[in-house]
């Protein structure tokens, strides 16, 4: 926009359309998940940089390893671009990835709107599977601290497992749950009940007035089994947290002082 | 013999390699991509001041191998589970015929398993039998997300790879290893799935199973299927050093393997040289579950348990006669070379 005068009245109407701003376009990168891990991008620290040119948008991001499962990569570069947007102020989200052993693939297929098999021709079918596989097990791990806070409140499995959505009122701050007929209302905190329905409803789990909560197979949830289903609840949410330690530990390791280059790949 | 507490804890290594990746053996990117990643894998997951430095990684040779898994006695036997990757490295990363020279040296130490590729065909079968004869194998070890030609992986379910479990039954090759675990290059749709060793695992009961890896970043599927199959066994190698750093997370998981599979089917395994026996046997044997996982879980990670993962079940499915080994050891070249004959001496009372 430099060059032109203050008076041009071009400028003018640009100004009033308005750039986004950078918390806009962080806000909206926050809902870009780590699909492997189901934690926000911008909360793993992956962004290195946005940059704001009229509608343009311009993100610099870095995972914690170079090894990171191109797929992956893939999921999050073309979520980041199709989050950003979906901002009115924005034309165009351009997204770089850095430091990967596929970084000039991703960066520049995501840019050109090419799809995962036309940017990788070698790769056996496309990320939709593998993404449905990888939120389903997400949808599992978020049910597991859902219906934690639920029998902490004091419902129990019979209760729990027949809950449909009119039966949850989100406010603020809590979730008020109503069971017994509507008759008694339990307010639980509303973290854990939101990120579950939000996923939920992302993989089209359930259609309305039917159970939200689900065995692993995405089946209503048998009472006499709620126990072992809670249990491979657990399991998922323990994988991803442990598959996010992992992650971690190579990106330290990556990052230290004494760390040869990856620009040593000469073979 | 590690000792805890006074007591003696037979370690069967359940996992170690005698690889080469020095340049002059690397034909593709591959290869070096390879050798980088297993080193932010060491350096992440290792304690500073047992760091190598990326050269000694790459090749370390047999003498130092032998130093570092018996040295300081932490460990008393090695299973070596070959990676070929013929299509990365010129002779192959570590192949049977590499890890046998040095298992040939000490066969009492070592057991040298072999490995097959189903999409090698009729050789493929051919070279089993060859293995079993020079080398009377026992196991395999199966990377199913190597690359070889156009092929990104294979399947262990498939009817290709039936074909070679049928071969490892008739041959008394009863020990399956797969590798189910990290990968590079994972471009296939889901090079971690573990759901083929499902199939294979029911289709061939008379076969063992081991989930080398537990499965990582598939925990959930593997332990899901364990508790199914019992003849579905979990290697604990990449898990096992998350103790150094990460002893909750640790905890947590072995809390997970012990509720879904119980002490016996979960195998001790460093993955040398990805990870030093020679700290990480003792890091792992101080590993404890916090009160509140042992309240969740319901299991105990104390000194029985210790035994049977560090070496017991090994010993069971290989049919190591412990006491026997024992008393092997007083005298053979390894302990020789090392002055761990009187370590492994009379018990005081115990052996009347």
């Amino acid at each position: 926009m430099s060059g032109r005068s203050t008076d041009d009245p071009a400028a003018t109407a640009a100004a009033t359309r308005r750039e986004p701003t950078e918390a806009a376009v962080r806000d909206r990168l926050d809902r870009v998940t780590d699909p492997e891990l189901d934690e926000s991008i911008v909360a793993l620290e992956y962004i290195d940089e946005i940059a704001i040119e009229g509608e343009t948008v311009t993100v610099d991001f870095t995972l914690p390893t170079a090894w990171c499962s191109p797929a992956f990569a893939w999921m999050m570069a073309t979520d980041a671009r199709d989050e950003i947007e979906t901002l009115e102020s924005v034309d165009t989200a351009t997204i770089r990835l850095h430091e990967h052993m596929h970084e000039t693939e991703i960066t520049e297929g995501v840019n050109q709107r090419q799809s995962f098999a036309e940017t990788f021709p070698d790769a056996d079918g496309g990320v939709a599977e593998i993404r449905a596989t990888l939120d389903q097990k997400a949808r599992l791990a978020r049910q597991y601290e859902a219906i934690n806070a639920l029998t902490d409140a004091g419902l129990d499995p019979e209760q729990i497992v027949d809950l449909t959505e009119p039966d949850i009122e989100l406010s603020d701050e809590s979730a008020i749950v109503y069971v017994r007929n509507s008759a008694v209302a339990v307010a639980v905190s509303r973290e854990p009940i939101a990120e579950y329905l939000q996923k939920a409803r992302t993989v089209g789990l359930y259609r309305e007035e039917e159970p939200v909560f689900r065995d692993p197979e995405g089946e209503p949830i048998d009472p006499e089994r709620f126990a072992v289903v809670q249990k491979r609840a657990r399991l998922a949410s323990v994988n991803m947290s442990g598959q996010g330690n992992i992650c971690d530990a190579l990106n330290e390791a990556r990052r230290a002082e004494d760390r040869p280059p990856l620009s040593e790949l000469d073979h | 013999m590690y000792q805890a507490n006074g007591e003696d804890i037979f370690v069967i290594d359940g996992h170690v390699h005698l690889w080469d990746a020095s340049k002059e053996n690397i034909k593709h990117e591959g290869g070096e991509q390879f050798i980088q990643c297993f080193y932010d894998y060491h350096t992440g997951f290792t304690p500073e001041d047992k760091q190598w430095s990326l050269d000694e990684y790459r090749k370390y040779g047999a003498e130092r191998m032998v130093e570092d898994l018996f040295g300081n006695a932490a460990v008393d036997m090695g299973i070596f589970q070959p990676s070929y990757l013929t299509d990365f490295y010129d002779e192959g990363f570590n192949t049977i015929d590499q890890n046998g020279r040095l298992a040939e040296k000490y066969p009492e130490r070592f057991i040298n398993n072999g490995r097959f590729d189903p999409r090698e065909g009729e050789d493929g079968l051919a070279d089993l039998e060859r293995q079993k004869e020079e080398y009377d194998i026992e196991g395999v070890k199966l990377y199913t997300a190597e690359w070889k030609g156009d092929s990104k992986g294979w399947r262990l379910d498939s009817e290709a790879a039936f074909e070679f479990l049928e071969k490892c039954s008739e041959l008394g090759i009863d020990k399956i290893h797969a590798h189910k675990g990290p990968t590079i290059r994972p471009l296939n749709r889901d090079a971690f799935d573990v759901a083929d060793v499902d199939d294979a695992a029911s289709s061939f009961p008379e076969l063992e199973f081991v989930v080398e890896h537990v499965g990582l970043p598939r925990l959930d599927d593997f332990c899901w299927i364990a508790a199914q199959e019992p003849n579905v066994y979990g290697g604990l190698a990449v898990a096992a050093p998350l103790a150094v750093h990460r002893p909750r997370k640790f905890g947590e998981i072995m809390g997970e393997l012990l509720f879904w599979l119980g002490e016996d089917r979960l195998l001790f395994g460093s993955d040398y040289a990805l990870w030093n026996p020679d700290w990480l046997v003792e890091t792992v044997m101080d590993a404890e579950l916090t009160d509140e996982q042992r309240d969740e879980y319901d299991v105990r990670l104390d000194i029985d348990t210790m035994k049977k993962i560090m070496g017991e079940n090994a010993a069971e499915l290989y049919d190591i006669d412990i006491e026997a080994k024992k008393r092997e050891f007083r005298t053979d070249d390894i302990s020789e070379q090392f002055g761990l004959g009187d370590h492994y001496g009379e018990p005081a009372a115990a052996d009347d």
